[in-house]
């Protein structure tokens, strides 16, 4: 059969079992959307701007292990879309980000839409392709995928000149059943030799930390990460990115770990003798000054991606492989050496552990506190929103304090249930990555925990929720300014509070919210917190906007000190330091 | 910091030459000379048509040979993303080669 250039490349996500694909329209894409209008397998989803778009996509594919799909413009439709793409980036996410083009013939001449969207994103995705015709359409599909979700995941561009989805012109169309790529060749399984030296230096270990990042999740080794600890019984701290991969409330999890890691995460990886890093990149956020990083432990490194060892920390072992077979091979030598495993040998660290967390552990007790003689603490709404979604839903975020909270108070016990941008840090991805948790997930209960500041940087998708009738449930800890940015002006710019306060211009949310259909509640007392949130989530049918007036002053903590310090040196509260 | 020579051997494609130009200003690295040329003559990089069981043909592969200052870490470091774009088949430094992404401790190119 013969189809023209627009059908080949929707066919061709149709083919890779694509069920939905954000994006907005415009001149370039107008073939492609002709074609998206002819057919029934596949959802558009009508963003209100394209940034919303990959955001969307970003969180149906952080929810869902699949690629996320994007459909823009040219020009001011690919450049929207840029910000969620550094974001996915950042994360590793699978994302396919297909961008139109002005006509073939017209490139470099400014024609009206024109971007090089292709030298635009390079440095922010993983590989990108320009359709140069239509014969090449199915095979760049297929490619774009196979490298967007192979190896360490990422963001891929096709780019494609609109003359090139023509609907007059019609060529044969095969979808091609595999990618051959042949200077691309991700890692699958660790060598021997790796394995055996990793294991040497596990049996050996006297104070040993799992540090687990969100490579874990993308390589779907959940399950493997919890086998390893059944069979050693090791402390386990997660990075903001890979919370849930162990459960947030097992035996031997520290908590997250860095710049606001708990005590005994930070205190436990500063002391240990064996760090065991698997799928984390030791980043500044969780090293602090690295020279000053664990200064007695051995490190083993697992990662699928060769340039992520030793990059900030010099690894001590690497073992290179998609960290799911990797984690297999260890067991399963793990396991022929079983007797080897001494648990005993681990009861004083253990001990000293237990020791840190109940001096200087969280306190995930402030919600039992109801008087309204004081303010909300944001900590308590958290807590509040854990105990009425049971610990069982989907939470997006965006960046700030009320993110750092979220983390801390959210006890994430499955994988892919814990969806926030830790990498690019990007305000505005809380509410559009959950409209794409929510279409993947429909039964599910999918929170946003948000703050004043960055739902109002995409606070357009209230629009596509009411359109496509997603009951997102979206608590806004309002704290009447960019908290994060006042927190670091109270403590190292002496409270000159420069530009975080938008003054009396915040809208009424609750009124904003109703505008476009949903139901917004207002909680501005501690004595309204548990029964405002349980009402929010009963209503099972409709957008719950929910406002909560917290504490202005609150401070995250614990909080590293920097510059120069290690991970043993901590704020505790406000003034208080380790 | 001594200046070391990186040899590539990569697909002649489109903006294949910019993802490589365009890593090193990202990451910070500097280039102190840079040469590139197709190449014609296939027989010092048969190996590579053996590790891929592929036939190249004239005009579909380039080398490319980039002078830079670095240390030894920052070298390590660079080796790898450069192994890292997917338009590239082979880089090598003095000391090491990564072929396909396969790291071989010797300079094969």
């Amino acid at each position: 059969m013969k189809i023209a250039g627009n059908d080949i490349l929707i066919q061709s996500l149709i083919n890779e079992g694509v069920e939905y694909i954000f994006g907005y329209p415009g001149g370039a894409a107008l073939h492609i959307y002709d074609a998206i209008f002819n057919q029934k397998d596949m959802q558009h989803i009508l963003v209100r701007h394209e940034q919303g778009a990959t955001h969307a996509a970003d969180g149906y594919a952080r929810a869902t292990g699949k690629p996320g799909v994007v459909l823009v413009t040219s020009g001011p439709g690919a450049t929207n879309a840029i910000t969620g793409i550094a974001t996915a980036f950042m994360d590793s996410i699978p994302m396919v980000v297909i961008s139109g083009q002005v006509q073939s013939h017209l490139i470099g001449t400014d024609a009206f839409q024109e971007t090089d969207m292709i030298g635009v994103s390079r440095p922010i995705v993983k590989h990108s392709f320009t359709v140069d015709k239509q014969e090449n359409i199915a095979q760049i599909v297929k490619e774009a995928f196979h490298v967007a979700t192979s190896g360490r995941q990422g963001p891929v561009v096709i780019d494609v000149p609109k003359d090139l989805t023509n609907p007059d012109e019609l060529f044969d169309f095969n979808y091609p059943e595999k990618a051959n790529i042949r200077s691309y060749n991700p890692p699958v399984k660790p060598e021997n030799h790796q394995v055996s030296r990793a294991v040497d230096a596990i049996l050996t270990a006297e104070r040993p930390v799992i540090y687990a990042g969100g490579g874990t999740i993308s390589s779907n080794a959940s399950d493997e990460l919890r086998e390893l600890n059944e069979l050693l019984d090791f402390p386990v701290t997660n990075t903001l990115m890979g919370l849930g991969v162990y459960p947030g409330t097992g035996k031997r999890f520290l908590g997250m770990l860095g710049m606001h890691g708990t005590y005994q995460a930070n205190m436990a990886m500063h002391n240990a003798d064996l760090i065991i890093a698997v799928g984390a990149r030791f980043d500044d956020r969780i090293t602090n000054t690295p020279e000053k990083f664990a200064p007695k432990a051995k490190v083993i490194h697992f990662d699928v991606d060769h340039s992520s060892v030793s990059k900030i920390i010099e690894a001590d072992i690497a073992v290179f492989g998609q960290v799911k077979d990797s984690l297999k091979a260890i067991n399963n030598y793990l396991s022929s050496r079983k007797d080897e495993i001494n648990r005993e040998k681990l009861s004083p660290w253990h001990q000293q552990i237990k020791e840190w967390k109940e001096k200087h552990g969280l306190n995930h007790e402030l919600y039992k506190n109801d008087s309204d003689e004081y303010p909300i603490l944001p900590q308590a709404a958290v807590q509040h929103i854990y105990q009425e979604s049971e610990g069982k839903a989907f939470v997006t975020s965006d960046v700030g304090q009320h993110q750092m909270f979220a983390a801390q108070y959210y006890h994430f016990d499955e994988p892919r249930k814990w969806i926030n941008s830790g990498g690019l840090g990007t305000m505005g991805f809380g509410l559009p990555s959950a409209m794409g948790v929510k279409l993947a997930y429909p039964e599910e209960e999918v929170i946003c925990i948000t703050g004043e500041g960055s739902i109002q940087m995409c606070i357009q998708e209230l629009s596509t929720c009411s359109q496509y009738k997603l009951p997102i449930k979206i608590f806004n800890i309002n704290n009447l300014a960019l908290g994060m940015v006042k927190q670091w002006q109270d403590m190292n710019y002496d409270g000159r509070h420069s530009s975080i306060s938008y003054e009396d211009s915040l809208p009424d949310f609750v009124g904003l919210a109703e505008s476009y259909g949903h139901v917004g509640i207002k909680i501005t007392k501690n004595s309204e917190l548990k029964e405002g949130i349980a009402k929010a989530l009963a209503i099972k049918d409709k957008l719950v906007f929910v406002d909560i007036y917290v504490d202005p002053n609150e401070h995250v903590y614990p909080m590293l000190v920097a510059p120069n310090g290690s991970l043993k040196d901590m704020w505790l509260g406000k003034g208080e330091k380790t | 910091m001594i200046q070391r020579k990186l040899t590539l051997v990569m697909e002649n494609k489109p903006g294949a030459l910019a993802r490589v130009v365009g890593l090193f200003h990202q990451r910070g690295y500097n280039i102190d000379s840079l040469h590139v040329d197709p190449i014609e003559d296939f027989e010092p990089f048969r190996f590579i048509e053996d590790e891929l069981g592929i036939k190249f043909q004239v005009g579909e592969v380039s080398r490319l040979t980039i002078r830079t200052t670095v240390g030894d870490k920052l070298m390590r470091q660079i080796l790898r993303q450069i192994n890292k774009l997917i338009d590239v088949i082979a880089v090598s430094d003095d000391e090491s080669t990564y072929l396909k992404g396969i790291l071989r401790n010797e300079n094969l190119l």
